[in-house]
């Protein structure tokens, strides 16, 4: 995801790297790539010049902060003006209160419901859905289906073709929840009795928040689509979906900036829980190839408290092939690598593809290796010698190889570790030779 | 539908036609003035400054065959105008970079009658540009009269596009245009397809052929075209789940759903208020299991049609429908001739 835009922008960039002053003819070009860039992205065009116009202006015009180099500078601004671009993350809080989905046809509201509903569960709260499409055939078996899974009370009746009268009643019936969902009929703002229902709608519900949702591939439709909503109804949030394709999602960033509020969630995968908080200073990041950080912690604390491992002792330094095995479990958890390893600050790198399935059936083979340890072992690998090893692999119907390459990678693990703890405050650059490793080691 | 597009590419073609217009506008003064070649040098010095055909050239055809040159300086503003308005309506990048080279080749460097209208040239060189672009309509009716029965249509495309509810329309359709229909529930996946699906041929009177949630969408698509067969069916409708193009597994279940009941046409399914993702998921598609045609669903959203621009000259393949209201007769078959005629015909 945002692989063609970021490689495209890092392109632009590296050709200010060489220089050391502000060259006209250079951020010139870079604006011209970086408006191609966002336009291909399907961010708004107008949008896309007023913000290449700033970003020019301010390149030329900012004196070069002592100490840097222009490509940081310019960096620096680029950056500056996307975070603005995307306004702040939109907060959400953890109490009781009603969420209004808005969106057009086939966005992905009904599978966002069954996430967000997921997500707050997650989280502690009581939550219920009430289904208010009434119009698309099966709309109530899809969200009722995904909520049974998830043990969420959903309320609706197919054979109603009142939205407002089955959001009151469901209402009523859902008064002991802490948190209700409504997930409403698509609609597009070109449609003045659906635009009506859903202001008829949000005024019944005194919605705590109004939610967009957009699709990631929405082009130049999307600013006035929101507009639309937003008059309507007050958006006070967007979720992006189908993050897990090709599309960029810069529809979405228009969104955000005609209705001037935050991205809350992008949704990225098919299953009920592949829904991310939003952070625009992460998205920007990834964007220009600079690694989302941040939400990698998210990610890997919420996986590992799951697990109950103590994050903070591993960081500390003792780290034991148990804790390892632990990991793995959790990373099991948190999805494909794939997802986790765009995260990371990977730089312009490109993993073939392929490896990462490969890597995921190591992990399987080394836990089923560490199965065979004895506890002491696992407490204290340096204990391994070679008669221990032959028991290893024979117990694990392993070869003695694929022990020493598991013995090996829990090595590097134990480095990169140390290297993570260096990065807390050593900043991005320890970090990246820590990816340099670690990407050695693929 | 493309009523937008239409209003925008009005005023591009009013800023070409005004651009070429004030070019050439003083020479075209010139001729009475100045019948016999004798004195080239004591021309007026404006048109010099554009380069492309020389100088020389251009008084030559100017004086002697009464035409002028249209260069490739005269039109760079008004281009780049129409690159915006293109782009604003979701042409996507590299879509509207090749229609401006295809506008720029068939303008520069024209010989233009002096009688002749700025206008007429432009709009010629864009209608040629957009005809390209779009290629030619699919007649899914003549397509299933002249093949044997049943006809087997699948439909492919991401989530969200609308697959299911172009199914219904599709079947609804053909349903009145005589044809026997029979509608496989091949979206085995997402909750609430199979019941979705089954309202809809409830509705519009068309049978389905239906599995469980979660049943193999080939096992279910065997059976339909099994039953078409037995039932001396015209057309199956095959709808499937939606998948992203970059996921593997996904689209070789699609390619196993396409080995298992051999569909005579695959019908790529996008939306028309997609951006440039538009292009590169039509070209992946079109790439893995291949495409036959194109229907363009939630054209009523979008008045600018930009993603059958992009689409259509993508992949070369032709739109077939678009889709566009909620009802099942909201579906109507794509004519690119009088779509282009009416893009830029309209305001004449």
């Amino acid at each position: 995801m945002l692989d063609n835009l970021s490689s495209s922008l890092k392109d632009a960039l590296k050709k200010l790297a060489g220089k050391t002053v502000v060259d006209r003819a250079a951020v010139d070009e870079l604006v011209k790539d970086l408006q191609r860039a966002l336009i291909s992205s399907d961010v708004n065009v107008k949008l896309v010049m007023e913000l290449s116009k700033s970003i020019r202006t301010r390149s030329l015009d900012e004196q070069l902060p002592k100490g840097t180099n222009v490509r940081e500078h310019v960096l620096r601004i680029v950056y500056q003006e996307l975070v603005r671009l995307v306004y702040a993350s939109t907060e959400v809080r953890l109490e009781p209160q009603t969420i209004l989905m808005a969106g057009l046809q086939g966005s992905g509201k009904t599978t966002t419901t069954a996430k967000l509903a997921r997500y707050f569960q997650k989280k502690g709260m009581k939550v219920a859905v009430i289904c208010a499409d009434t119009f698309r055939p099966g709309a109530y078996e899809q969200l009722s289906t995904l909520c049974t899974r998830i043990h969420v009370p959903c309320y609706g009746n197919p054979a109603e073709k009142d939205a407002v009268k089955i959001t009151r009643e469901g209402l009523a019936a859902l008064k002991e929840q802490e948190l209700i969902i409504v997930d409403t009929q698509g609609r597009h703002a070109l449609e003045p009795d659906l635009i009506q229902e859903i202001i008829d709608l949000n005024i019944l519900t005194k919605a705590t928040h109004r939610w967009l949702v957009i699709d990631a591939a929405l082009g130049q439709q999307a600013s006035e689509q929101a507009r639309r909503f937003h008059e309507a109804i007050g958006i006070d949030g967007v979720i992006i979906t189908k993050m897990d394709g090709t599309a960029k999602g810069g529809g979405a960033m228009s969104a955000v900036a005609e209705t001037k509020s935050g991205i809350a969630f992008i949704g990225a995968g098919e299953t009920i829980e592949d829904l991310e908080r939003f952070d625009a200073d992460g998205f920007i990041s990834r964007l220009l190839g600079m690694g989302d950080l941040k939400a990698l912690y998210d990610k890997a604390t919420e996986a590992l408290n799951a697990e109950d491992v103590d994050m903070n002792a591993m960081m500390k330094g003792k780290f034991t092939l148990r804790d390892m095995y632990k990991q793995l479990e959790a990373l099991n958890k948190m999805g494909p690598l794939k997802q986790i390893m765009g995260m990371l600050p990977m730089g312009s790198m490109e993993l073939p593809e392929g490896v990462y399935d490969v890597t995921s059936t190591k992990m399987v083979r080394y836990r089923i290796i560490m199965d065979s340890m004895t506890p002491g072992e696992l407490d204290e690998p340096t204990l391994i010698n070679s008669s221990r090893m032959s028991r290893i692999a024979h117990g694990a119907g392993a070869t003695q190889d694929e022990v020493r390459e598991l013995l090996k990678y829990f090595k590097t693990m134990q480095r990169t570790l140390k290297g993570l703890r260096g990065a807390a405050s050593g900043g991005k650059f320890s970090m990246q030779r820590l990816m340099k490793r670690f990407s050695g080691q693929q | 539908m493309f009523g937008g597009l239409r209003e925008r590419l009005q005023a591009a073609r009013n800023r070409l036609s005004s651009s070429i217009g004030a070019a050439v506008a003083p020479p075209a003064a010139e001729p009475v003035v100045a019948p016999a070649a004798s004195a080239p040098a004591a021309h007026p010095a404006e048109p010099v400054k554009n380069a492309a055909p020389s100088f020389v050239d251009k008084v030559k055809v100017l004086v002697l065959e009464r035409e002028l040159i249209v260069s490739e300086k005269n039109i760079a503003d008004a281009l780049s105008e129409l690159e915006m308005t293109l782009l604003e309506s979701d042409v996507a990048l590299p879509v509207t970079d090749a229609i401006i080279v295809n506008v720029r080749k068939n303008l520069v460097g024209k010989h233009r009658k002096i009688g002749e209208s700025v206008d007429a040239m432009v709009v010629n060189a864009l209608k040629l540009a957009l005809l390209d672009v779009l290629g030619k309509g699919f007649d899914l009716n003549e397509y299933i009269a002249s093949h044997p029965h049943p006809v087997k249509i699948l439909f492919t495309g991401v989530n969200g596009t609308g697959k299911t509810t172009s199914v219904a329309k599709i079947g609804s359709y053909l349903h009145k245009q005589g044809f026997t229909v029979v509608i496989g529930a091949g979206d085995t996946y997402r909750a609430g397809a199979i019941e979705q699906i089954a309202v809809h041929a409830g509705r519009i009177g068309i049978k389905v052929i239906q599995h469980k949630e979660g049943a193999d969408p080939s096992a279910v698509l065997f059976d339909t075209v099994q039953y078409a067969i037995s039932h001396k069916i015209d057309v199956v409708l095959a709808d499937t789940a939606g998948r992203f193009h970059n996921k593997s597994n996904l689209m070789n279940q699609l390619d196993k759903i396409k080995r298992v009941m051999k569909p005579d046409l695959v019908i790529y399914v996008d939306e028309a208020v997609a951006g440039n993702d538009a292009v590169i998921r039509a070209a992946e598609f079109d790439r893995t299991v291949g495409a036959d045609a194109i229907v363009l669903t939630k054209a009523d959203m979008d008045s600018r049609g930009g993603a059958a621009i992009s689409i259509a000259h993508t992949i070369g393949k032709p739109l077939m429908f678009l889709g566009v209201g909620q009802g099942y007769d909201d579906i109507i078959p794509f004519d690119p001739a009088g779509v282009v005629d009416e893009l830029l015909d309209g305001a004449d």
